[in-house]
């Protein structure tokens, strides 16, 4: 891998403009109509909020729209004919992403290529290059450093970006992030000298990672299924979704026939979640998950225990969007803490003092 | 806030209830309290920030809210047309609630921002009548002052100005961001149905895709299902994590609602609303 650059704004601008017009849709921080920042399509950088607040929704629905056609059928007698959708797309550059949202696409990964190689999901991800900006943080609500990021983690990214006077210092990361910057060279400045940025205090955004032991945690719910914990902080859930739709790592989906007429129609995949009483019930009536207990016992042993026992990894990254987003005010880093709490006292005298 | 909570650990102390639903200090600004011993009643908190309207968790499908039983509930004037709307309804009998009216000086609208200035003020607290709640058991805290005018345009005025086309387009957009989540369903104290007309597969009268037929069809049916029924407390739209201006669709039919009928979702539960009643002298020729 070729080592760092730098690049100005003037030349960062002038890359997108390239980009743009050679057929690459180029994605980043943008503020909408409504003057709220989610990712967005931009056709210059000028429309680029980089280094804004954090994106509304993060990156997942750049691989898994919340609603996607898988293909569409007609019928004409007995013949049905099945058109496919495509599964190749045109190249992507993700400008500005925050590591919380590149690491998540990645962990992502996993589930996606697993029992069942998903080709919308691979088809998105070869497309495109993550760029991704170090973070200057954002609220208390943070809690990266404890799922085992950080605010300067390349998970997932292609390149990194630190910002420095009037530009940025570009880390390559993947061959993917180095085919951008070769095919790009002349935007580019060698800085084999240049010294790292100093990061920014970390504040109160990314919490001591002792203080929530992912191993512990995992080994907690493994073991409690049952425990009052559960009804206790189940009280305040209206069981919305909030939370799952505003998550980088939620990714369940739900799948639907659409017909049009009577002999046409379209079969979709749209985002679900485990929140809502629907997601589990039965066609004969039965719901093994009857109330919002159960609901928020699998959202959160999903996430700390299921995931990491079959991928090795928590299907967190600890951007607290969740937290933010509940109107009941869950929220998760503190029911985290409970748990490690919970996991200390159970594990000998020591732990508990 | 020492009254609150007296009476708080009066009434689970001596039985009356099983839980208070009310309201406490969390990490991200105050959030609903479920108190359930006496020693937890210091707990509660009443302040600006009290924007949840909490009968929400009176709605029979929270069970495992019900499951704790018999339930106080802390209520603003606002929030006590919720508990109203479920009593008029058939959701909930007076007698299985005590309800603690706490008398308000208005609310920001977000848990978080604890300063009431004309540019924080929730626009619904604007000429608010219901500063001393009514229908209540037991009303407690000071008289407070009404709170500053809002400063934030009128959106509906401004929507009303608008050409027909520009209308659908803003809500083109704005329904553009919607996900299907059902946050403004599920935390809306008068969505209390079992089964959501949504949720239904067989035929599958809403399309759970979120493109534009299906948000579209979706938020209209909401609309129309809170026509003379929304209490307007404005969850719907704090709930939404798309920021969608429901709360202004919902503002738009209560003044139709009031015009047509006369009627607005008020705090007593014996007067009927317009969707719930049948009447020989009712103003409208198709219904007789």
């Amino acid at each position: 891998m070729t080592g760092a650059r730098t690049i100005t704004h003037d030349n960062l601008a002038a890359l997108v403009a390239d980009l743009a017009a050679a057929g690459t849709r180029v994605t980043a921080p943008a503020r909408g109509a409504d003057g709220k920042v989610d990712y967005r399509p931009i056709a210059s950088l000028a429309e680029a909020a980089l280094g804004a607040e954090l994106p509304r929704r993060s990156l997942k629905e750049f691989f898994l729209p919340a609603s996607e056609p898988l293909f569409s059928w007609r019928q004409e007698g007995a013949k049905v004919d099945l058109r496919a959708v495509p599964t190749e797309f045109p190249p992507h550059l993700v400008l500005g992403a925050r590591p919380c949202d590149a690491a998540a696409v990645e962990i992502l990964d996993h589930v996606m290529g697993w029992d069942y190689r998903d080709e919308l999901w691979f088809g998105r991800r070869a497309a495109t290059t993550i760029a991704t900006l170090a973070c200057p943080g954002v609220d208390g609500s943070c809690f990266c450093t404890a799922t085992g990021r950080g605010p300067e983690s390349t998970k997932g990214s292609d390149l990194m970006l630190y910002p420095i006077d009037g530009g940025y210092l570009v880390e390559v990361v993947t061959p993917k992030g180095d085919a951008l910057v070769t095919a790009h060279a002349a935007r580019f400045i060698s800085a084999s000298d240049a010294s790292r940025p100093v990061s920014p205090d970390p504040g109160p955004r990314t919490p001591d990672p002792a203080s929530l032991p992912m191993p512990a945690i995992a080994e907690w719910l493994a073991r409690n299924f049952e425990h009052e914990l559960w009804r206790d902080i189940a009280l305040r859930c209206h069981g919305c979704g909030a939370c799952a739709s505003v998550c980088p790592t939620c990714h369940c989906f739900d799948i639907v026939d659409e017909p049009e007429g009577v002999t046409e129609g379209t079969r979709r995949r749209n985002w679900d979640t485990c929140q809502t009483g629907l997601f589990t019930l039965h066609a004969s009536g039965h719901n093994p998950r009857r109330d919002q207990h159960a609901r928020i016992r699998q959202r959160v042993t999903h996430k700390f225990s299921i995931y990491p026992a079959k991928f090795g990894e928590v299907l967190c990254t600890g951007c607290g969007r969740c937290a933010r987003a509940c109107p009941g005010g869950m929220d998760l880093p503190e029911i985290l803490g409970r748990i490690a709490a919970l996991a200390g006292a159970a594990s000998g005298p020591e732990a508990a003092v | 806030m020492k009254e609150l909570r007296d009476l708080a650990r009066t009434l689970l102390a001596d039985g009356a209830v099983k839980v208070v639903i009310g309201y406490e200090e969390g990490p991200r600004g105050v959030r609903p309290a479920f108190i359930t011993r006496p020693e937890h009643a210091e707990r509660l908190i009443f302040d600006a920030r009290c924007t949840h309207c909490l009968p929400a968790y009176l709605s029979p499908r929270r069970t495992h809210v019900a499951a704790l039983g018999k339930p106080a509930v802390v209520v603003k004037g606002c929030d006590a047309r919720a508990v109203a709307g479920l009593i008029r309804e058939a959701q909930l009998a007076r007698e299985d609630v005590v309800v603690i009216g706490v008398r308000c000086g208005g609310v920001t609208g977000d848990p978080t921002v604890a300063e009431l200035a004309s540019g924080t003020v929730a626009p619904r607290c604007d000429a608010c009548d219901a500063r001393e709640p009514k229908l209540a058991d037991h009303v407690v805290g000071p008289a407070l002052p009404a709170p500053p005018a809002s400063d934030q345009p009128d959106m509906l005025a401004r929507l009303e100005g608008m050409s027909a086309a520009e209308r659908w387009e803003f809500w083109q957009e704005a329904f553009s961001r919607c996900v299907r989540c059902n946050a403004c369903r599920q935390a809306c104290p008068m969505c209390f149905c079992e089964r959501c007309v949504a949720d239904k597969t067989q035929p599958a009268w809403i399309e759970s895709s979120p493109h534009g037929r299906g948000n579209l069809a979706w938020h209209l049916t909401r609309a129309i299902h809170q026509a003379g029924r929304c209490v307007a407390c404005g969850e719907c739209q704090r709930a939404c994590p798309a920021d969608i201006p429901l709360g202004l669709l919902n503002k738009k039919l209560a003044h139709v609602v009031a015009e047509r009928f006369g009627y607005r979702a008020g705090d007593d539960p014996a007067v009927p609303a317009p969707v719930g009643a049948f009447r020989l002298d009712d103003a409208q020729e198709f219904i007789r």
